[in-house]
């Protein structure tokens, strides 16, 4: 049975100010002469949606700002109430939609963790049992008698944290809570999350916008977006999916000419007018096949004379993590560039990326001194697809890399093993 | 009823929790402590005793000192939890925000936090019935009672007051001032004994008088009072006969303001 269960639910929010004591006056009256009260423009944050959730999922909510993912969740741990449809919890909810929720600055850390351990509906004995445990887990050990108040936020959120994971509910809701502390801790979190999720069996719903994060921990993902939800799926081809509306979000953006958030440096010398990206065939495209040709073509304006030029241009994801780079230092040889207009052209053979978007960065230096004359992120966009004699199971980018890894693969069993060890290894072998 | 108790019971822990917390925050930073709350009664009671040199308030063989401290110290309790728990949703709007369980708990705690509260007041009370050489008979085993039916009656008003203080910022500064004036129709500067001569004996309003006198007792408080001084001070049960017109009035609205109170309830985390 299901230990989730929402069925047609609908939240509406009414837009405008709170309603004036003179409007609710109207109102009343309006209904006493039995006629409708004026109504404000509704808004939907959540239309009509229904999903159920077994015992022992991990399920993920993704999607755009403004989604409803929110709202979805205070529904489900009853913190509001939906104006329409029904919602079935079996089971007690751990919400942890803000951490510290209930923390006092004036408590210590110690009488804090047994105010917010009540709230969560824990009893005093049960804190007792594993106070200790929560406090060594928040490494905090020195400060549990100060004041909340005199913690920092990042002390206030480990100790949050800490006590909220050790909550024993069958039903764990979660909201963007794993990205807390240095980066030390988050490790400890993010594993502190997955031993919750895979060892204890617990129900858990998280939302988050760390897709990485999301796919590896939920089994199955909804995917929302204005209120609905758009795809209900295992979360690789969920995430895939989203990747893919946010991609073309951004690429829409990149068309637009707005620009979009990378950096931009220029000395006003040289002037990029335009970027093509042609496919083998030389037809202008957007969209290549890996492992197939991409060839770059900047049109490029200079006013001044550059000398020795040192042409660079580079591909990144859209997050603006930066895969690889060439440079035609030693390969293009200039001794000066003259005013006038250029096309360059950057040939790509082979293009060893796994399907997703990229970016495009490119920058102009000069030779002697490598000081940047011009440089630009997010020139242009350009998506891979899967090659038609690959299967539609292969890697996606973003999910297990960006490049596409050449290699070979062999299993050869070692000489003079001891039989139980040979015996292992077969195993093994079966595995692979 | 029982569905709600039951409810409120399997939260207790929740609720002396919180009742902990809200004793632990106000005094922690303040030297006074504990006994900053004690001087809100005594400060009234000392300008009622200056008060009455005036104007003459007959009271008996009691001294009126400690009659109106007497009669204070539940008035003080009603007042504070009223006053509290009606600012007791608005108060803990993060909470609300974030974390579900029944909302009633608030006003609760507001109320109980403050029956902590008085307690202290009893000790002040010990002392004057010491300075008074007064001693307490056995029907004081009816001021637990006597106070829970108080808090009772401040929940009632409380109730719908915080769930209509979560839409109407106005009901949380309102409530108190109302409150106030209460205050001079319950038996607090004068006893009830004088309302009694003044209606039953002297039929001050003529033939409305009886009526009058229903009504007035139609406050709880006017029994409360009444009551708590009786036990403590006279000697005497409590009167059933003045306390019996509040009892009905609040077992009657007490469950209306509940209602209220739920209905609200559902929305407090979207409008607050």
């Amino acid at each position: 049975m299901a230990i989730i269960d929402v069925e047609h639910v609908t939240k509406e929010f009414r837009l405008g100010q709170v309603t004036r004591f003179g409007d609710t006056l109207k109102g009343f009256a309006a209904r006493l002469c039995g006629r409708r009260p004026p109504q404000r423009a509704a808004f939907k944050a959540l239309d009509d949606v229904s999903f159920s959730i077994e015992q022992g999922e991990v399920v993920g909510i993704i999607g755009p700002n403004g989604a409803g993912k929110s709202s979805l969740l205070k529904l489900i741990s009853g913190v509001t109430k939906p104006s329409s449809g029904r919602i079935r919890v079996g089971g007690l909810i751990a919400p942890l939609i803000e951490l510290g929720a209930g923390m006092h600055p004036d408590l210590t850390g110690r009488e804090n963790i047994y105010l917010n351990g009540a709230i969560y509906g824990l009893s005093k004995k049960e804190i007792k049992k594993q106070l200790d445990e929560i406090i060594a887990f928040s490494e905090l050990e020195e400060f549990i008698d100060t004041p909340l108040k005199r913690y920092s936020s990042g002390m206030k959120i480990k100790l949050a944290f800490s006590l909220a994971t050790s909550l024993k509910s069958e039903i764990l809701v979660i909201d963007e809570v794993l990205a807390v502390g240095d980066l030390a801790f988050q490790r400890k979190c993010f594993d502190r999350m997955e031993s919750l999720i895979r060892r204890e069996g617990r129900t858990v719903l998280l939302v988050s916008h760390n897709l990485r994060q999301v796919e590896r921990l939920c089994s199955r993902v909804l995917l929302m977006d204005r209120g609905r939800i758009v795809l209900d799926g295992d979360s690789r081809s969920v995430c895939n999916r989203f990747y893919e509306m946010s991609d073309k979000k951004i690429a829409k953006i990149a068309g637009e000419k707005t620009v979009l958030n990378g950096r931009e440096v220029s000395s006003g010398d040289v002037e990029l007018n335009e970027v093509y990206l042609l496919n083998a065939f030389g037809e202008r495209t957007e969209e290549i096949v890996a492992e197939e040709t991409l060839r770059v073509k900047l049109r490029l304006t200079v006013q001044r004379p550059v000398p020795k030029p040192i042409f660079g241009l580079g591909i990144h994801t859209t997050d603006f993590l930066y895969l690889a780079t060439n440079q035609s230092v030693d390969v293009l040889h200039c001794p000066v560039l003259n005013p006038g207009v250029y096309s360059l052209i950057f040939t790509m053979a082979g293009l060893p990326l796994l399907p997703g978007t990229y970016l495009l960065r490119f920058g102009l230096a000069l030779g002697d001194t490598f000081q940047p004359v011009y440089y630009k992120e997010a020139v242009a966009g350009f998506r891979i697809v899967d090659s038609r004699n690959r299967s539609r199971a292969t890697l996606m980018a973003g999910v297990d890399g960006f490049l596409d890894l050449q290699g070979d693969w062999r299993l050869v069993p070692e000489e003079g093993l001891t039989e139980k060890q040979g015996r292992d290894t077969r195993v093994e072998t079966r595995v692979f | 009823m029982i569905a709600v108790v039951k409810e409120l019971w399997t939260y207790r822990e929740l609720v002396m929790t919180l009742v902990w917390k809200d004793i632990i925050t106000r005094y922690k930073q303040a030297y006074l402590g504990v006994g900053i709350a004690v001087l809100k009664p005594l400060v009234l009671t000392v300008i009622f005793t200056m008060v009455r040199g005036f104007v003459g308030i007959d009271t008996g063989k009691i001294p009126y000192t400690i009659l109106t401290f007497a009669a204070l110290l539940p008035w003080t309790f009603f007042q504070e939890s009223c006053a509290a728990s009606v600012n007791s949703v608005v108060g803990n709007a993060a909470l609300i925000r974030k974390i579900y369980f029944p909302r009633v708990i608030f006003p609760l705690t507001a109320v109980v936090t403050k029956f902590v509260e008085t307690a202290i007041y009893f000790f002040l009370l010990a002392l004057f019935m010491v300075w008074y050489r007064m001693s307490p008979s056995g029907h004081a085993v009816w001021v637990p009672f006597i106070l829970g039916y108080t808090a009772l009656v401040s929940l009632t008003l409380s109730l719908a007051g915080a769930a209509l203080n979560v839409y109407y910022r106005d009901v949380g500064q309102l409530l108190p001032v109302g409150i106030n004036l209460l205050m001079y129709a319950s038996p607090v500067i004068y006893p009830l004994s004088l309302v009694q001569k003044k209606l039953l004996v002297e039929r001050a309003l003529g033939d409305w008088s009886a009526f009058g006198y229903r009504l007035y007792t139609l406050n709880p408080l006017a029994g409360i009072i009444d009551g708590f001084q009786a036990v403590m001070l006279r000697g005497e049960p409590p009167d059933w006969g003045i306390l019996l017109p509040g009892c009905v009035a609040t077992l009657v609205l007490l469950p209306i303001s509940y209602a209220v109170f739920k209905r609200a309830e559902s929305f407090f985390a979207d409008v607050i």
